[in-house]
Formats: structure tokens, C-alpha cells, sequence
């Protein structure tokens, strides 16, 4: 039964917590905002016909409720069967995105009752041992484009499909930055899969956000702007576009369009901790090895990419006390490899062990949220000549710069890390930051932002507007 | 327009400076705002269980209300000054003189009173000259702030609805005229000027 029901299992578990998980993250939003603005937010509705309030987290469920019983009006003008598809697009790719990605590592298999049959670690990912983990969420991800598109464009009304057009223009250019920003760690641990990722990071016990700060800039400004968060909220800029391309939605079409929205900002949030901030690993608490070794491969060597998965290792088959020591220290003759290659056994991973990863992965994607909610009301809007800049004449010449210095230290950078005499991770932490301060540098001395688009105090010349015959 | 119009005035845009334009100094500053705000006291009211502290109770102009004298009658004499004054016309008054009524009322220091003194309260703009224009000092604007009803007929208030105002709010806020007695004022344009 187990390999039907558990991933089951794990996607009723998975959509029930996005579900309620977007719904109290609307209601984090609306409190991060009341605090900054010196207000207390939602603090009124609690559980129905009582009078306990419960600082208001009765919100989400009445906002769904009132978003259920609200009128869908769909206007005479519209494209019937694309206004139906867009929201759906855009609502299903921000769900299946999640099937890949990671929320914890895994569950030892000996806490069950022996007649469920559970022999083997539960790998705590709807789908695991996706070998284009990272390649799946980008090809997935990119169809949201189509639901602001066809929305945009389904809509029939020229407000929305200016406001369609400037987003899907945003999000295709910010694709670019994403795909760069991440090419880097990839490049750096071998492998698409994520959690093959988060194991490298545990295993060196370096973060990527560390060895790589100029990738991992570049990938979160641009998951910002795919998440179509403040400051790069120009889909729905309330103040301009009376909502842009999801204007003449409502009712339950409009609450796709708002879950997928914050959806995409779990799923970004996701990736940035599991790319840059070693997922669900932290340093002296979570064990950095216990559970990881027979998923990926015996080895963890970079120059091996992970082999096929060899499950029918359960732990008891292999030595209980491989690693732990082994790893940290013995290693530095091998030193070609961005991260020690570590030959380690196989440490069955405890419970307690298990479940602090789910709460360190869940608490670093916690943090991460309350980053894009503070960023919301620090900063102002970008105009759009400025996103397109901040794009491609900043973002993606950065994207690139990291991916050849990662790769250029790959090839040689075990000769700086024999003549600094420093781990590798330090010698590519202290290459990586050269390059983000440089990089920068020269952004801010060239300065290709700058606008140049001002109207001059000069009448227009003759030429200029030659008369219609 | 033209741009060498005259009333065009032409800004030249300040370049940034190196900090500006490295975008590092103003990240930090909008992350630091808006946590400095996170963390401060909010300044919301919790109404209805707190209510809004008035700068000035004396002069603000909420409900309206139908002042009693000291035999806890009616003090308005129905000279229709209010009723004149009031530039929305919400006022309505129909006058009576008590000494050719059937049954004469308990007034013989006055000659008319008001048998019906009704205020539409949802057409009033609360200006507040009703209570400059009248010469007895009967009608007062409170500082009930909250005015609301299920019906429109609800929100038209008569004369026993502006007397029980008065009985509400006649402990809290006596009469300005009592008031300003005590204060020593002598004359009443103080009060109801903004001061």
C-alpha cells in the first residue's frame, strides 16, 4: 500500500497546509502592513456567534466565505472559454509547483505501527527522486505567464490588457535573472534535485547565500519580481491599474488570482531557502548528515552525480556510526571538489532529528515571507522603464558574472585554495564576495539605470512632427 | 502647452551620488522605517470598547441636542432663527402660542414655544450656526460623535429625541452658557470661534 498511499498522503497534506497556509499568510500581510502603519490590523473576528476574538484569526476563514457567496460576474464581452482558463492556469501551475519541493527531510521509518508496513525513510516531497527538480519548477512555473497573459487578454478590455501585456513582459524578463541566479548552485553542487541541494549545503556545512552572495542577489530580486511582489508589483499595481489584468474577474476566479499570488511567493520563498539557505540545515542542530546518505548515492563526491537510488537500503543494513566523524575533518587531501567529498556511510536519522529539520526548514521560509511583507512598505515602486533596466541591464550582466566565476573557480579554484591554505569554502566564499563588490561597483559607477527620458525644455523643431498630408 | 510656456518651471532632476546610486543606502533606510514602525505604539482607537479623545469637547459639533431650563422645560421660544439659519434646511419647527392654545401650557414668561421641533439629522452638515443663531441659548451641538440608524426615519429626530440628548449628555457637558459662567466668560463668541 505504501507506494500509493503515501504520496497520497502527502499531497492531501500538502494542499490542505498551502490552502490554510495562503490563507493566514493573507492575513500575516494585512497585520504586517496595520503594524508599519502604526495600525493593529485584523483583530476582530474570532470563532463565529461567540464572543472570543482570538486576535482576529477567524479572518481567513470569513474572507473565504465572503469570496464564496460573492456574485461571479462574467461581462458580456469576454472570451468565455480563455477567462475560464486563466485563473485555472495560473491557480494549478502555483500548486504544482510544490511537488518537488522539499518540505522537510525525511521521516524515519520506525515510529509506525508494524501493520502499516513502513520499511524504508518517508522522503517528506509529494514527488521524490525527481532527478530535474529544478528544471520541473521552472518549466511549470513559466505557465503562470499564460494565466496573466490569457487573463489579461480573455478580459476584452483594454485596461486589462495593458495591464496583462506590462506583466507578462516583466515576468518573461525576470525569468532570465532566475534561471541565472540558480545556474550557479547548480553548477556548484552537481545536480537539479533539491534535495540533493540542501544535503551538499549540510554537508559542507556552508550555505550557497555564503559562497555565492552575487548569485543569490540576482535570484532573490528576481523572485521578487516573478512573485510580482512590492517593489516590482507593476501586474497589479492597485493605484495605477485598477488591478491590471484580473480587473473584470470576480467572486472565485478573483480568489485563484490571490491565492496563486501568494502561492508564488511560498514557492519563491521555498526556493530561496533551499537554494542559498541550506533548506532545512542548521549549524550543531539538525544533524548534518543522519538520513541523507543512501537517497543520493553512496558518494557525495562532486564529480559523481547522484546515482540511481538504491532504496532497498534500509538503515538497519548499514553501519549506524559511518560519517559523523569522518566527515568534517579528514578530508582536505581531496581537495579538488567545491565541497569535501566525504565517503560517508549511512547515519539512520532519529525523530527528533527529523522534525526539527520540517521546523528549521518551515521557520528559514517563515523568515524569508516576513522579508518580501517588510519589503512591501520600505521601498517604492519601480516605474517600469526602471524594472525593465534594473532587469536586464543589472540583473542579468550580474546573473553571468556569477555563473563564470563559479564556474571559473569549479576548474581552478582548488589552486587558490591550496595557496590561501584555506577550506574551499572559504576560498570561493572570499572569491564570491569579490565578485558582488566589484560587480557592484561598477553598477553604481556606470549607473545604467539612470533615466534619460525626461521631456527637455526645448520646442520641438521643425522636422519633428512632420505635418500629415 | 508649449514647452516654453512661462508658467512651466524646469527642474533639472539631481544626479544621485555614489551612495544613491549603489541603492545600499536607501534598502537601508526603508528596511530600518518600517521596522522602527513595526515596533512603535499603534494609534488606532479601539472603537467602539475606547472611545476617541476629543481635543476639545466645547466646540465640537456632533448630535444635536434641546436644552432644558431650570423648571426642565423646553428653553427654545421658536423664533425660527435657527430654522433661518441653517443653510442645509433641515430644521423644522411649528410654533405655538401658548396663550391662545386650548390648553394653555406651563409658560407665562414666553409667548410661543415649539409644539413640533424636528431635525433631519442625515441632511444637517453639523456647521453649527443653529446654536450661534439662537438668542436662548437652547439648541447645542454635542459631542456624540457616532450618530447612526437602521432607517431613515430613524435618523430624524423630534423634539422628545433632541430633549433626551440633553438628558444624556447634560452631566457630562452642561450647558455652555453654565459652562462659561463658571469659566468667567462674559461673552459667548469665544466659544464658539475656534480658539
Amino acid at each position: 500500500m505504501q507506494p500509493i498511499l503515501e504520496p497520497l498522503l502527502k499531497i492531501a497534506l500538502l494542499i490542505v497546509a498551502l490552502m490554510t497556509g495562503a490563507a493566514y499568510l493573507v492575513l500575516l500581510e494585512r497585520w504586517i502592513a496595520a503594524w508599519v502603519q502604526d495600525r493593529l490590523g485584523p483583530n476582530r473576528v474570532g470563532i463565529p456567534l461567540t464572543k472570543y476574538r482570538l486576535f482576529g484569526l477567524g479572518q481567513p476563514l470569513a474572507d473565504g466565505v465572503k469570496f464564496l457567496f460573492k456574485a461571479e460576474f462574467t461581462p458580456s464581452h469576454v472570451d468565455k472559454a480563455l477567462f475560464f482558463v486563466a485563473p485555472l492556469a495560473i491557480f494549478i501551475t502555483s500548486i504544482v509547483v510544490f511537488a518537488v519541493i522539499p518540505f522537510g527531510s525525511v521521516l524515519p521509518p520506525d515510529g509506525f505501527p508494524a501493520s502499516w508496513g513502513i520499511h524504508e525513510p518517508i522522503r517528506l516531497v509529494a514527488a521524490p527522486g525527481v532527478d530535474v527538480g529544478m528544471i520541473y519548477v521552472f518549466a511549470v512555473g513559466s505557465i503562470a505567464v499564460y494565466g496573466v497573459v490569457l487573463g489579461g487578454w480573455a478580459s476584452n478590455n483594454k485596461y486589462s490588457f495593458i495591464g496583462g501585456m506590462r506583466s507578462s513582459a516583466q515576468l518573461i524578463s525576470y525569468e532570465l535573472p532566475l534561471g541565472l541566479g540558480i545556474l550557479g548552485v547548480v553548477l556548484a553542487s552537481g545536480s537539479l534535485r533539491l534535495d540533493t541541494i540542501i544535503s551538499q549545503q549540510a554537508q559542507a556545512g556552508v550555505w550557497n547565500v555564503f559562497t555565492q552572495p552575487l548569485g543569490f542577489v540576482v535570484f532573490c530580486v528576481a523572485a521578487f519580481a516573478e512573485a510580482a511582489r512590492l517593489p516590482f508589483d507593476l501586474p497589479e499595481a492597485e493605484q495605477e491599474l485598477v488591478g491590471g489584468y484580473h480587473t473584470e474577474y470576480s467572486g472565485i476566479k478573483l480568489m485563484m488570482y490571490m491565492v496563486a499570488e501568494f502561492l508564488h511567493m511560498v514557492a519563491a520563498a521555498f526556493l530561496i531557502v533551499i537554494l542559498f539557505f541550506g533548506g532545512w540545515h542548521l549549524w550543531g542542530v539538525t544533524g548534518d548528515q543522519s538520513g541523507t546518505g543512501p537517497f543520493f548515492g553512496q558518494q557525495t563526491s562532486l564529480a559523481n552525480t547522484p546515482q540511481a537510488e538504491n532504496m532497498d537500503l534500509s538503515p538497519s543494513e548499514t553501519p549506524a556510526q559511518g560519517g559523523q566523524s569522518h566527515f568534517r575533518g579528514g578530508n582536505a587531501g581531496e581537495g579538488t571538489d567545491a565541497f569535501p567529498a566525504a565517503k560517508i556511510g549511512t547515519v539512520p536519522i532519529t525523530w527528533p532529528v527529523a522534525l526539527l529539520r520540517i521546523i528549521v526548514l518551515l521557520a528559514k521560509v517563515m523568515a524569508v515571507i516576513l522579508f518580501f511583507m517588510m519589503a512591501r512598505w520600505s521601498w517604492p515602486r519601480f516605474r517600469y522603464d526602471q524594472l525593465m533596466d534594473v532587469g536586464w541591464k543589472v540583473m542579468i550582466p550580474w546573473g553571468l558574472v556569477n555563473l563564470v566565476v563559479v564556474a571559473v573557480w569549479m576548474e581552478y579554484g582548488d589552486r587558490l585554495t591550496r595557496l590561501l591554505g584555506v577550506s574551499p569554502a572559504k576560498s570561493m566564499a572570499l572569491v564570491g564576495w569579490i565578485a558582488l563588490f566589484m560587480s557592484w561597483l561598477v553598477i553604481t559607477v556606470i549607473d545604467p539605470t539612470s533615466s534619460r527620458n525626461r521631456p527637455r525644455p526645448r520646442l520641438p523643431a521643425e522636422g519633428d512632427f512632420p505635418e500629415r498630408t | 502647452m508649449k514647452p516654453n510656456d512661462k508658467n512651466i518651471a524646469w527642474i533639472k532632476e539631481p544626479r544621485l551620488g555614489l551612495a544613491g546610486r549603489s541603492y545600499l543606502l536607501l534598502f537601508t533606510k526603508g528596511l530600518t522605517t518600517t521596522l522602527k514602525h513595526l515596533l512603535r505604539r499603534k494609534q488606532t482607537v479601539q472603537s467602539p470598547e475606547q472611545r476617541h479623545e476629543l481635543p476639545n469637547p466645547l466646540i465640537y459639533r456632533g448630535v444635536h441636542r434641546l436644552n432644558r431650563d431650570e423648571q426642565g422645560r423646553v428653553k427654545c421660544v421658536a423664533c425660527f432663527l435657527c430654522a433661518t439659519a441653517c443653510p442645509a434646511h433641515c430644521i423644522d419647527i411649528v410654533a405655538a402660542d401658548h396663550r391662545s392654545a386650548a390648553v394653555p401650557g406651563p409658560w407665562p414668561d414666553r409667548e410661543k414655544y415649539p409644539q413640533t421641533f424636528t431635525i433631519d439629522e442625515l441632511r444637517c452638515i453639523f456647521c453649527g450656526m443653529c446654536e450661534e443663531a439662537c438668542p436662548v441659548d437652547a439648541i447645542e451641538l454635542t459631542s456624540l460623535y457616532d450618530l447612526s440608524g437602521k432607517s431613515r426615519e430613524e435618523m430624524i429626530f423630534d423634539k422628545e429625541k433632541l430633549l433626551s440628548v440633553y438628558d444624556q449628555t447634560k452631566d457630562a457637558e452642561p450647558m455652555k452658557t453654565k459652562r462659561m459662567k463658571d469659566e468667567g466668560f462674559t461673552d459667548l463668541r469665544p466659544l464658539t470661534s475656534d480658539f
